[in-house]
């Protein structure tokens, strides 16, 4: 367990964001994390939608079960986030 | 006894050279102080300086330029600005106030330096009238906002903004710092004077004194207009030096230190300028917007003395073509979005009318910023408070220390590097080509996000973060400008559909 600060690009921000998460973290929660200082602040919501992860400059989101531990995720990269 | 004209003991008395005979010329003129190393020694003593002056004019010209200024801010006390002016108006004074007034102490340096340091004695001469005039603007800008302190309490930071963490300080202090404190002599005149004087003051001070006029505020209008002479007066010092660089073989040097300082004084300006410009300024008073200024005044006349001089456009142009029509835009909805951590109070600027006008000025604009202000304006309309003011810090750039912004899905982004261990971000790809050209010049600074990451900044919470910036102290927090009365139009907007 330890604290790793991510930078989240969540789409339809201007911002990029400080996040802190947990190495135990899902991507699932990482996409929480990330909409909790996003959504309804400075990105409209869209409900229904799933929320998904993938690291800056890939084409594929992480499995949504995916830990950051196991993500290889260092402490300030970049994620992406945006609603699929 | 008759005074002997000018002309006739000028060559004299400018030259102030000697030979050294207990120390080497390089001991003398240190390269890392003194830079223009390559150049033959004998061509120093043609710098043929722009303007000529005599101490004894440069005081009467100065004596009259401060009996103006002052005089003006005399007379208008009665018209009583403050209470008068659109509270977005006094917020301009504030961030200006506060980013400048002490920074010209640090010019004053600049040009003190260049006194002692520059092998070139006509330069030498001139430079210290040039840190007599920027000892002038630091006086001025320092005595003009002290009126005010007695009356809003955010005017202490015109003092107190460079002692400060506050992040636009931290932001400034990286830029004076790379810019005007930490470069050899030819270097520092080509970023200060060429770059940062030359093409920048000249957005600050010309096209503020024009917005200060229509906005009422003459005092304003004619203290700047005053600075501004001296600025367009010893930003000449640059050039003769720029050519004789470029006459002597080393253009690439000149072109790259020109490139760094363009953009980085470019950044700079769109906080104090292009915020203010397109989102501040009453918009009965607005004549012309942040691009369009930067296009009449840096794209045109800026690049017109590249060319002349045989310099070429940055490499970056095409980037900075783009971002004169977005940057600023981000920035503004970081500053409003955190407004609790600036010194001063940012105007939303986003009134239906006043969204009209951006839309006109930068088409595209309420499809993308314009769609993060509407879910603003929803937390604003109902009350939802709590939502208005992140609960987290916005990444920060590790160059030009400013949010990493960019225009929502299309142009955000990380542009990022580890160099020796550490990951540095930037906020462009122009701020990661600088870092990466000297890494040890900049790889030991800690950004904010850096000090919150690395436990110094306690509690690490918005308190603990506003309280490490001075906010509290020094002055009060910023708000809303107008109370956020320009809300009321979208509420009733909504009331109106049901």
């Amino acid at each position: 367990m330890a604290t790793i600060p991510l930078a989240a690009n969540f789409d339809g921000d201007f911002v990029l964001k400080l996040v802190p998460v947990d190495s135990e973290n899902t991507m699932d929660d990482v996409a929480a994390a990330a909409a909790a200082n996003s959504v309804g602040i400075h990105v409209a919501d869209q409900p229904g939608r799933t929320l998904r992860v993938k690291k800056q400059g890939t084409d594929t989101p992480y499995a949504r079960d995916t830990t950051v531990a196991d993500s290889g995720l260092e402490p300030t990269e970049c994620i992406e986030i945006y609603f699929e | 006894m008759a005074l002997m004209e000018r002309s006739e003991w000028y060559d004299v008395a400018r030259d102030t050279e000697w030979t050294p005979r207990y120390v080497t010329w390089e001991e003398l003129f240190p390269p890392e102080l003194s830079g223009g190393e390559g150049l033959p020694d004998d061509v120093w003593r043609t710098y043929d300086e722009p303007y000529k002056i005599s101490y004894r004019e440069y005081v009467d010209v100065q004596r009259q330029k401060d009996a103006g200024a002052y005089s003006v801010q005399a007379a208008l006390e009665r018209a009583d600005i403050y209470n008068n002016a659109d509270p977005a108006w006094i917020s301009i004074l504030k961030e200006h106030y506060g980013a400048v007034a002490l920074v010209e102490y640090g010019a004053a340096l600049q040009e003190a330096r260049f006194a002692r340091w520059c092998k070139a004695p006509g330069l030498r001469n001139m430079a210290v009238f040039g840190m007599l005039d920027e000892m002038r603007h630091g006086q001025i800008q320092l005595y003009f906002p002290h009126e005010y302190v007695k009356k809003d309490r955010q005017f202490e930071w015109s003092h107190a903004s460079m002692f400060s963490n506050n992040w636009v300080s931290l932001g400034a202090r990286h830029f004076f710092d790379d810019m005007l404190m930490t470069r050899d002599m030819v270097s520092t005149s080509f970023c200060a004077n060429f770059s940062f004087e030359t093409g920048f003051t000249n957005l600050q001070f010309i096209g503020l004194s024009g917005d200060a006029a229509n906005s009422g505020d003459y005092t304003f209008s004619k203290l700047i207009q005053s600075i501004q002479t001296d600025e367009a007066r010893h930003a000449q010092l640059g050039t003769p030096l720029l050519q004789m660089m470029i006459e002597n073989g080393q253009r690439d040097k000149a072109q790259k230190e020109i490139d760094i300082s363009f953009w980085r004084s470019y950044r700079l300006f769109t906080i104090l300028s292009g915020i203010p410009m397109d989102y501040y300024v009453p918009l009965e008073a607005r004549h012309t917007s942040f691009k369009e200024f930067m296009e009449e005044w840096i794209v045109t006349q800026f690049m017109r003395e590249l060319e002349d001089l045989g310099l070429s456009k940055p490499w970056y142009w095409d980037i900075f073509m783009r971002d004169i029509s977005e940057h600023h835009h981000g920035q503004q909805l970081g500053t409003y979005s955190w407004r609790p951590t600036l010194w001063w109070n940012p105007a939303a600027g986003v009134s239906p009318e006043e969204r009209d006008w951006l839309e006109e000025k930068y088409p595209g604009w309420n499809d993308t910023f314009g769609k993060v202000w509407d879910v603003m304006i929803d937390n604003f309309v109902n009350g939802r408070t709590e939502k208005t003011v992140p609960g987290t810090l916005p990444m920060i750039c590790n160059l030009s220390q400013l949010p990493i912004v960019g225009t929502p899905s299309q142009t955000l982004r990380d542009t990022s590097v580890v160099y020796k261990g550490r990951r540095y971000h930037f906020a462009s790809e122009v701020d990661k080509w600088i870092f990466e050209d000297n890494p040890e010049r900049y790889r030991y600074q800690k950004n904010l996000v850096d000090r919150f990451l690395g436990g110094d900044i306690e509690p690490a919470d918005l308190g603990g973060v506003l309280e490490y910036m001075g906010l509290g102290s020094i002055g009060p927090s910023g708000d809303d400008a107008h109370g956020y009365s320009w809300v009321e139009s979208y509420r009733k907007q909504l009331a109106d559909a049901g």
